[in-house]
């Protein structure tokens, strides 16, 4: 038995953390937050430089053919540093989407360009005043004289203006409600309405898209029509498994944060971190990363192989994770006191990010419930 | 990463099977698992348990050959603890022995202490206790005020001890004494002595558990003997002697995560049979909700545990990470326990015979209480994990 990761998957993160580093870390945030994305842009062209883009790419069409688990020490940098972007949607969740069931030509026409960091892919599910459950998706794809029609809206969209193409979740099928939904993929074009919206963690930009009697052909569907929702299924266990690593490098960020500074401030004559009250609360903090990260290198290696817990391992991964996120960015803020509650101070930004994401495409009790559905209880 | 087991460990885990269906007591796979109450009885049945491990070549599997071990990897370890919690086999009744003294003298006593003591803990012929605590020592142990004077040839003990485990039928006392004062280094001083339970000098009383039951003892030493001969390592340096020992405790909360994982399992079914309005439990939402939560908590704390062991197994001797497992297992075994009462509704607070769940959640709920104490409470396993895993900086007053 070995429960680590490899000496080159540790030597990887090397690489990606001293290039984060060097454009600031949690700087590239803050850049966004300023509608500033010049050097997201220039971190996405390195991250395809190292190769980043085509880790869990089959060879033919330019990658590496590796595993999630060869995915896990670039999630875990970037998470480290907050970095916002499409690459999570893109690798975890398009590629084995793509990877599992899309067709020939799809693949060529997106793979290639995915791996070498020239496409970046969004994805739309959500609607307005629905919920992320086959009955919330009510964009129809209707069949017309040939070819399909697509309207209808969709929220919450992320990195809009980054993206060069969607994964859109829309209902072909009015009669069943899960086997009546699919998944297309479109290229940005003038035809798609975009509105930007305020978001609560204003590092991560949401936008609301409009489709309005737009042409889709057919090959644009993914696989089988009518299969969006399960295809989705498959999509959402490498994503979470992605998720949970992206988390887990924003927590020890964090654990991080709150050590140091019970190390070098003084109160009372002494180092904070001297006191139990602080020091056990920091500990909790670790103790929860130590047990998010287990259970996320277990799901990033689970979820490529046929184990009967592949699913609850993703899920749980998934929820303690998101769930411990938001409890350890909560204590990080008050051991830090007073500069805590500032803007100037990185503590709002994981406060805000952890928010963001446990409620980013299914939230804890939609877990949950997987996790307890999948084990057959 | 690789989560099999390899040809030799799977050959290991059949063979220990093997020998388990064939020598456990007779009933006790079908569910035949009462030990006697009385606490002769008690003892006789647990020594014959071990020596039945013994005869088999499984009472210290990690023990060098040359003592009666099998030189068993950390791995045939963890496959024989997951075994024992398997068949849910009897008790170790000479633990303190087979995994801390034991490993303690091979790797630093003399030839004469090997030759006297470790054949009869194998066998179970001498039950050992480990003296630590005092009503004045808890989690400061260095606060301890039972002294041992040199008195000629040999040495006066007299104190007390307390929270002494199995010391109502050990025949053996790992004991901490302090032999001289040092102010300012209370770490030092410190002398370990192995003394003789059965003299006139040591008295030992039962302390009666919350759960009802004698596990604790406390031990009185009235001019009891000890000789330079029973000294483990040298005169005064008893701590670093301590602190060894503690290195040899090696898988034995792997142990209790396998039995948790266990009870988590047995909650789940406690909660598919116990029906609420005609309905079962397990279809309530809040019910599956906090199922999924303890599910990650279980899987996630021992998922911990292999990854600090793979740790382990490569630097040679466990880091200060593995005050993790401790705190979360221990932690975690009062959550499952309290919620499995919970779920049982009002019934939940029969007790004993006329409890209606297997296991038995309220004996466990109890207990619990006492695992964020023992061996280091919780709040101690934080200080550690603080300071030595984070690096931040010890409290002024030590």
């Amino acid at each position: 038995m070995d429960f680590s990761l490899t000496e080159e998957q540790e030597m990887f993160r090397g690489h990606i953390r001293k290039m984060l580093d060097k454009f600031g870390g949690t700087q590239l945030a803050r850049e966004m937050i300023d509608n500033n994305p010049q050097n997201l842009k220039k971190v996405y062209t390195t991250l395809a430089e190292l190769g980043c883009g085509g880790i869990n790419i089959p060879e033919e069409y330019d990658g590496m053919d590796l595993d999630a688990l060869d995915l896990v020490p670039t999630f875990e940098e970037m998470g480290r540093s907050l970095v916002p972007g499409l690459f999570m949607e893109t690798s975890a969740l398009v590629v084995p989407i793509l990877k599992k069931y899309g067709t020939e030509q799809q693949k060529q026409q997106y793979l290639p360009n995915i791996a070498s960091g020239e496409k970046l892919v969004s994805f739309a599910a959500l609607e307005p005043f629905n919920d992320f459950s086959p009955a919330g998706i009510q964009c129809t794809l209707v069949r017309q004289d040939g070819q399909y029609v697509l309207n209808g809206t969709k929220t919450l969209v992320p990195e809009v203006e980054l993206a060069d193409a969607f994964l859109v979740l829309v209902r072909t099928n009015q009669t069943d409600q899960e086997d009546g939904l699919s998944l297309v993929l479109i290229d940005k074009t003038k035809g798609i309405n975009i509105e930007k919206q305020s978001s609560f963690d204003e590092s991560k930009h949401v936008a609301k898209i409009e489709f309005n009697n737009l042409v889709i052909k057919e090959d644009q569907i993914i696989g089988e029509v009518d299969k969006g929702w399960t295809q989705l299924q498959e999509g959402l266990l490498y994503f979470n498994a992605a998720l949970s690593s992206y988390i887990v490098g924003a927590m020890e960020s964090v654990v991080n944060m709150a050590t140091e500074y019970a190390k070098i401030r003084e109160q009372f004559g002494q180092a904070i971190g001297r006191f139990q009250a602080i020091k056990h609360s920091i500990v909790n903090m670790k103790v929860n990363l130590e047990i998010a990260r287990s259970l996320s290198h277990y799901a990033n290696w689970v979820v490529d192989t046929d184990e009967l817990d592949r699913e609850a391992a993703v899920y749980s991964a998934r929820t303690y994770a998101t769930e411990k996120f938001i409890e350890v960015s909560a204590h990080n803020v008050q051991i830090h006191g007073g500069i805590g509650f500032t803007e100037e101070i990185d503590c709002h930004l994981y406060v805000k990010r952890a928010r963001y994401y446990d409620q980013y495409l299914g939230s804890t009790p939609f877990y949950q419930e997987k996790v307890v559905a999948s084990l057959g209880w | 990463m690789d989560f099999s087991f390899t040809k030799k460990e799977e050959k290991f885990r059949t063979e220990l099977r093997t020998w388990l269906e064939a020598n456990l007591p007779e009933g006790w796979l079908e569910g035949k698992r009462d030990l006697p109450e009385d606490l002769d009885e008690y003892s006789r049945v647990l020594r014959a348990w071990q020596n039945k491990l013994y005869e088999g070549g499984w009472a210290a599997i990690a023990w060098p050959k040359e003592y009666g071990g099998r030189n068993a990897s950390l791995m045939e370890e963890i496959i024989y603890h997951q075994e024992m919690v398997r068949v849910k086999a009897p008790p170790l009744i000479n633990y303190i022995g087979i995994h801390m003294v034991g490993p303690t003298l091979i790797d630093i006593g003399t030839d004469e202490q090997k030759e006297k003591y470790l054949k009869k803990i194998l066998t179970g012929e001498e039950i050992w206790c480990q003296g630590y605590s005092e009503p004045g020592a808890g989690s400061d142990l260095t606060g301890l005020k039972t002294r041992a004077v040199k008195d000629g040839d040999h040495w006066l003990i007299n104190g007390q001890k307390v929270w002494t485990s199995f010391g109502h039928v050990a025949d053996k006392c790992f004991l901490l004494t302090r032999t001289s004062t040092h102010p300012e280094k209370k770490h030092r001083g410190i002398t370990v002595f192995m003394m003789d339970m059965h003299q006139p000098g040591v008295e030992t009383l039962p302390i009666v558990q919350m759960d009802g039951h004698k596990d604790f003892n406390e031990v009185y030493m009235t001019d009891a003997v000890a000789t330079d001969a029973d000294i483990v390592g040298q005169v005064d340096s008893g701590w670093h002697v301590l602190i060894a020992l503690m290195l040899h405790e090696r898988t034995g909360i792997g142990a209790e995560l396998f039995t948790l994982e266990k009870q988590f399992n047995d909650t789940v079914e406690l909660a598919q049979q116990y029906k609420v309005n005609g309905k079962p439990l397990i279809e309530n939402p809040v019910v599956r909700q906090k199922l999924a939560n303890f599910y990650a908590r279980v899987r996630g704390s021992l998922l911990n545990y292999y990854k600090n062991l793979t740790t382990t197994i490569k630097n040679g001797q466990p880091g200060a990470e593995t005050s993790i497992d401790k705190l979360v297992v221990t932690e975690l075994n009062q959550a499952l326990s309290a919620f499995a009462v919970e779920i049982q509704g009002h019934q939940g607070v029969l007790f004993d015979k006329d409890a209606v769940a297997d296991p038995k959640w309220q004996h466990l709920f109890l207990a619990s209480f006492g695992q964020t104490i023992g061996g280091g409470t919780s709040e101690v396993q934080r200080n550690t994990i603080g300071e030595r895993v984070l690096g931040l900086p010890k409290d002024m007053g030590r």
